[in-house]
């Protein structure tokens, strides 16, 4: 009887021993776990950081590698000079330039885009003079009537341009463009004087505020939503 | 002082010109000896770029690029350039900014040295108007700062 009962406090005495090996087996495992969870996650942010750091100090390096051959081409057209001495110095006067004033020329520009931007760019100033001569006739044709028929006001319209750069470009090409004057931008909402009711119509009508938008790329997306429109109206003719 | 200012048009065609503004003064500082300009224009027209840009982003913006003690320092760099190189041609036995005994240093013709004493000393008084030129403008666009400051104090 009591070698039985011996033996099975014996027994119960192994069990428990088992169970709190096993309890603190799972204890060690989950603190592995948790340590190694905490080393990963620790390595993880490092990398991120590292990640944003680099991507930061890349664009900084092509900021400044693209200011320093904008202004070594400004350099160059001045100077006129190409011996050896010169383009040294110009080299070095650009490089310091660009290094102190990096973030003011491509401020709101992603890199990728600047191709793009500068064709289009490129491709708006026909446009822009071929506009410019027809509203000299326009505006002469008004000065050299005998009635002189203008008629002044001020148009007040609101812009979907978004960034400052083609806010800029549009209000200098309206001011540019004779009988119209940009007078103020303020809140993205442009005050234009201009000199007669036509112009005032065709500045209204916002040809040259899609041209530029199509500069800078900013109503692509509105674009897309047209075609995207145009495709569900022809499904449903179709259908 | 001047805050920044809320017309975007002169906002970003500050921002556009000033590295060009720089880069014409540099211009015209390095070539002063063949074409008019030199150490004083360069200079002014360096300082101008600070001040169009103090003018359009206002003061804050142009202190982290040119703050009133590095301009002191420049101002007295410039000085030190201009007056180092004179007092280096009288060390070497000539008359002070007698630039053809830079040669002995330089090892070129006397004709060469002399042109390059010259961009030298055309470095440090650009150097020197453009720091005292941003002095001036800092005393004179914070000045309505100091009578607060006096009334404080009494």
């Amino acid at each position: 009887m009591e070698v039985t009962l011996l033996l099975e406090s014996t027994d119960n005495a192994f069990r428990v021993m088992e169970r709190a090996r096993e309890h603190a087996v799972g204890l060690l495992d989950t603190a592995v776990q948790f340590t190694a969870e905490q080393t990963r996650f620790r390595q993880e942010k490092r990398g991120q950081l590292l990640f944003t750091g680099t991507q930061k100090r890349k664009t900084q390096f092509q900021n400044i590698v693209g200011t320093t051959i904008i202004l070594l081409a400004f350099w160059m057209l001045l100077s006129g000079k190409f011996d050896a001495f010169h383009l040294t110095l110009g080299v070095i006067c650009c490089a310091l330039t660009a290094y102190l004033f990096h973030d003011l020329l491509f401020a709101n520009v992603r890199v990728g885009d600047m191709r793009v931007i500068a064709a289009r760019f490129i491709a708006y100033i026909p446009w822009l003079i071929q506009q410019i001569i027809l509203a000299n006739i326009h505006v002469a044709s008004l000065v050299l009537r005998r009635k002189m028929p203008i008629d002044p006001q001020i148009v007040k319209f609101k812009t979907k341009l978004e960034t400052d750069i083609s806010c800029v470009t549009l209000a200098n090409s309206i001011t540019l463009t004779p009988g119209t004057i940009t007078m103020d931008i303020k809140d993205g909402v442009f005050y234009v004087h201009a000199v007669s009711q036509k112009v005032a119509n065709e500045l209204n009508a916002g040809d040259m505020e899609d041209r530029v938008a199509h500069i800078f790329m900013e109503a692509d997306h509105l674009y897309v939503e047209d075609v995207l429109d145009a495709a569900r109206i022809y499904q449903t003719l179709r259908t | 002082m001047i805050q920044e200012s809320d017309d975007v048009i002169v906002k970003a065609v500050a921002r556009l010109l000033v590295p060009f503004i720089v880069v014409y003064a540099l211009y015209v500082v390095m070539h002063g000896h063949y074409s008019p300009g030199g150490g004083f224009q360069g200079g002014v027209i360096l300082a101008a770029s600070f001040v169009l840009l103090g003018v359009s982003h206002g003061l804050e913006k142009t202190r982290r690029r040119m703050s009133e003690k590095a301009a002191m320092v420049l101002s007295s760099i410039g000085v030190l350039i201009y007056g180092g190189i004179g007092a280096l041609c009288l060390i070497l036995g000539g008359n002070y900014l007698d630039y053809a005994k830079l040669g002995k240093i330089l090892r070129v013709t006397p004709a060469e040295a002399r042109s390059l004493g010259i961009l030298g000393v055309e470095i440090g008084v650009a150097l020197a108007v453009m720091a005292v030129m941003c002095t001036v403008f800092f005393a004179i666009f914070t000045a309505e700062e100091s009578p607060e400051d006096y009334r404080s104090l009494e």
